[in-house]
C-alpha cells in the first residue's frame, strides 16, 4: 500500500504538476509549436524556477526548519500554478482557440487521450524503416535507464549533494549542517543557492522514499528521458520527420560513448545524473539551444509569410517561449552557481552572433532581459558571500 | 599569459581525452568545419558555427581565463566552459548534414566512428552492479543498521572506504571527519584521521583518547587493521562483525 502511494505521489509531483505548470506557457505559443513534449519540458523548467524563488529566501532568512517552510510553500504554489495552467487550457479549449480543430467542440477530452492520439498519429505517418529506427532509439534509451537503475555509479560528490538532500528530508534543515560530518556550519554560498538537492529532498519527502533512493534510482528515470526530450524538440526544428530518428540514435550513441574523460557533459549525464551540475550540462544548456532554435531559426521565413496585415494578438503568440527561456535561465541557478555564469556566457555569445547574422540588434536587448534573473542571482551570491550578514 | 594559455591547452586535451586515445573531438571539429563551409541558414550558422568558434577562442584566451577564475574563485571547474560547445549535438547535426541523403549508411558510419573514437561509459571502474536501491555498498547499510540510534545522533568512527556512504544512508550518524580528508589536494589536517588512517599500526592509547573527545560511540575497523594493544583493554567491546569490518562499542560512551 505504501509503495503504491509512493508511486502515485511520484507520478503526481513528477508528471502531473510539471505538466499542469507547463500548460501556462503552452497557452501563449502558436499551436504549431505546442505539443506534449513542450508542455512537459516547459513545466519542469517552470517548476524549478518556482522552486528557486521559494527556496532561496528560505535558505537565506529562515534558520530553523527552513526546509519544512520552503517545501510547504512550494507544494501549495506549484499546485496552484498547475491549476492555473489547467484552467487556462480549459478556457482556451472552451473558446475554440486550442489550435486543434478536432477537439474544438470537445473540451472534455482528457490529456492522456490526446497524448495517445498524438503518438498514434506520429506512428501512423512513419514508414516501417522509421519505426525500426525509433525502436532502436528506445532500446538504447531503455538500456541507459536499465544501467542507471541496476548499476551503482560511485561519485565522491554524493557525500555532499545526496547527504544534503537526506539532511533536508530527515532533519528539515537546508544548508546549516555540514553533510560530511553532521556538525553545524555557516552558510556555504557556493552550494546554498543551488537548490537542486533540495528539490530532490522535496520529492523524497512527498513520496516518503529515502532521498538517496530518489537520487540514485528515481532521478535517472526522470532526468535521462527529459534530456532526450530536449534533443527531440531540437531535432524537430533541425530535421525533417524521417531524419529525426537518426538524430536521436546518434545522440544516444554520443552519450553512451562520450566518456572520453571524466569531465565531459556526457560522462556527467550518465554517471552523476542526479547532481545539479549534470542537469546543467545535459538539460539546461541543451534547452537553451532549443530556445535559440525555436525563437530565431526560421524567423525570416515567418516574417516573409506575413504578407497579410498582422492579426490582433499575433505578436504575443510566442510569449510562452520567452517565459520558458527565462525559466531555463533560472533553472541554471537551481543546478549550480557556476552554471549561472556559464549560461550568461552562452547567451551573450549567441546573442552577439545572432544580432550580426540576423542584422537585428534587438536580439541582444531581448536576450539580456532574459538574463535578468541570472544577474539577480549573481548579486545575491555576491551579497551573501561578502556582506557577512548570513 | 603564455603559461595560462598552455594550462588551457592541457585542460582542453584532458577534457577531450587525447591522453586516453579518445578522438570524439575529431568528429566534432570535422562537423564544425563542414558547417563552416556549407551552412546557409543564418541563424543556425550563428548558433552552431559562430558561437562555438567564439567560445573556443574565449576558452583559450588567457585574459578570459584569469577573469573566470577570479570571478568564480575556482580554477578547477574551467573545463565546464567546454560544456557550452554541446559537442554531441553539433557533431550529430553536422555529420547528418554531411551524410545528406545517405542517411542509413551515414548512421552506420557515424556510429562506428563514435564507437571507435569514444569510450564506453559503462566500462568505468566506478560503475558496479547495485547491491540495493540506495546504490550504496551493502556493508555500509548493514553497519549503520546495527549502530543507528532510534532517537538522537551518535558519532561513529569508520574507515576511509566507508566515509562516503555512511551519511548517505543515515544522518543520525555523525563522523569525526568526512570526505574532505580523503581529497589529497585539499590538504586538510585532522588528528583523528592521522591516527586512524596514516599510521601503519594504530597506537591504541592515543587513538582511544582522541575517539573520546567527540565522543565516538562506535569504532569500525577493518579486520586486518593492526593496533598496538587490543581496543578491549581500553574499555571497548566487540559489538558485531559485518563482512571484513569489526564494530567496537565504547562502553564508557554508551554508559
Amino acid at each position: 500500500m505504501v509503495h503504491i502511494l509512493s508511486i502515485l505521489s511520484l507520478l503526481f509531483w513528477l508528471a502531473v504538476i510539471p505538466f499542469g505548470i507547463g500548460l501556462i506557457p503552452a497557452n501563449f505559443i502558436s499551436a504549431k509549436k505546442r505539443g506534449p513534449g513542450f508542455v512537459l519540458l516547459a513545466g519542469y523548467f517552470g517548476m524549478w524556477a518556482l522552486f528557486e524563488v521559494v527556496t532561496m529566501p528560505a535558505v537565506l532568512f529562515v534558520k530553523y526548519d527552513n526546509f519544512k517552510v520552503a517545501s510547504v510553500l512550494f507544494a501549495v504554489l506549484s499546485i496552484l500554478c498547475a491549476a492555473v495552467g489547467l484552467w487556462l487550457w480549459y478556457r482556451r479549449a472552451k473558446s475554440g482557440k486550442s489550435g486543434d480543430r478536432r477537439h474544438e467542440n470537445d473540451i472534455h477530452v482528457n490529456f492522456i487521450n490526446r497524448i495517445k492520439e498524438w503518438i498514434a498519429a506520429q506512428v501512423k505517418r512513419m514508414s516501417w524503416a522509421e519505426r525500426i529506427e525509433w525502436l532502436l532509439f528506445f532500446v538504447l534509451l531503455g538500456f541507459q535507464l536499465y544501467k542507471a537503475v541496476a548499476y551503482a555509479s560511485f561519485d565522491g560528490d554524493d557525500a555532499y549533494y545526496v547527504v544534503e538532500s537526506l539532511i533536508a528530508q530527515q532533519a528539515d534543515v537546508m544548508y546549516r549542517i555540514l553533510p560530511y560530518t553532521g556538525r553545524p556550519t555557516d552558510l556555504d554560498v557556493r552550494h546554498a543557492l543551488a537548490v537542486f538537492p533540495m528539490w530532490i529532498a522535496f520529492v523524497a519527502t512527498r513520496s516518503h522514499i529515502h532521498a538517496t533512493i530518489v537520487s540514485h534510482t528515481v532521478m535517472p528515470l526522470v532526468l535521462i528521458p527529459l534530456s532526450y526530450l530536449v534533443y527531440y524538440e531540437i531535432g524537430r526544428r533541425l530535421f525533417r520527420r524521417e531524419n529525426l530518428s537518426i538524430f536521436m540514435i546518434l545522440m544516444t550513441m554520443f552519450q553512451i560513448f562520450g566518456n572520453v574523460s571524466i569531465y565531459t557533459s556526457e560522462t556527467f549525464f550518465l554517471t552523476r545524473t542526479w547532481q545539479g551540475k549534470a542537469v546543467a550540462g545535459s538539460l539546461v544548456i541543451p534547452a537553451l539551444f532549443w530556445m535559440f532554435l525555436w525563437i530565431y531559426d526560421g524567423k525570416k521565413e515567418v516574417t516573409e509569410k506575413r504578407t497579410t496585415p498582422r492579426k490582433a494578438g499575433r505578436r504575443h503568440e510566442d510569449i510562452g517561449l520567452w517565459i520558458v527561456f527565462v525559466c531555463i535561465n533560472m533553472t541554471a541557478g537551481v543546478c549550480s552557481s557556476i552554471a549561472v555564469f556559464l549560461v550568461c556566457i552562452l547567451m551573450a555569445l549567441t546573442a552577439f552572433c545572432l544580432a550580426i547574422t540576423e542584422r537585428d540588434y534587438r536580439v541582444i536587448l531581448k536576450m539580456g532581459a532574459v538574463c535578468i534573473p541570472n544577474v539577480i542571482y549573481m548579486a545575491v551570491y555576491v551579497i551573501v558571500a561578502y556582506s557577512g550578514l548570513f | 599569459m603564455w603559461g595560462i594559455f598552455l594550462e588551457s591547452v592541457v585542460i582542453f586535451k584532458n577534457y577531450m581525452g587525447f591522453h586516453e586515445n579518445g578522438y570524439l573531438a575529431g568528429i566534432y571539429l570535422l562537423a564544425l568545419l563542414y558547417l563552416w563551409l556549407t551552412e546557409k541558414n543564418r541563424s543556425r550558422r550563428a548558433i552552431f558555427v559562430y558561437a562555438p568558434t567564439l567560445l573556443l577562442a574565449l576558452f583559450f584566451c588567457p585574459l578570459f581565463r584569469k577573469v573566470f577564475v577570479r570571478v568564480l574563485d575556482d580554477s578547477e571547474t574551467y573545463y565546464r566552459m567546454l560544456w557550452l560547445l554541446q559537442m554531441s549535438m553539433v557533431s550529430a547535426y553536422g555529420m547528418m548534414r554531411l551524410c545528406g541523403r545517405h542517411r542509413r549508411i551515414g548512421l552506420v558510419v557515424i556510429s562506428v566512428a563514435i564507437i571507435a573514437c569514444g569510450n564506453y561509459v559503462y566500462d568505468s571502474e566506478h560503475i558496479t552492479k547495485a547491491q540495493n536501491a540506495y546504490h550504496l555498498p551493502q556493508e555500509a547499510v548493514d553497519i549503520v543498521d546495527l549502530v543507528e540510534p532510534e532517537e538522537g545522533r551518535i558519532t561513529v568512527l569508520v574507515p576511509a572506504d566507508l566515509i562516503y556512504y555512511v551519511r548517505q544512508y543515515s544522518t543520525k550518524i555523525e563522523l569525526p571527519y568526512g570526505r574532505e580528508m580523503l581529497i589529497a589536494r585539499w590538504d586538510y589536517y585532522h588528528a583523528m584521521y592521522e591516527a586512524m588512517e596514516k599510521t601503519e599500526v594504530i597506537e591504541t592509547e592515543s587513538f582511544v583518547e582522541l575517539t573520546r573527545q567527540y565522543p565516538c560511540s562506535y569504532v569500525v575497523l577493518k579486520e586486518d587493521r593492526e593496533t598496538t594493544e587490543p581496543l578491549s583493554d581500553y574499555g571497548f567491546a566487540l559489538y558485531d562483525q559485518v563482512g571484513d569490518y569489526l564494530i567496537y562499542q565504547d562502553q564508557e560512551t554508551v554508559r
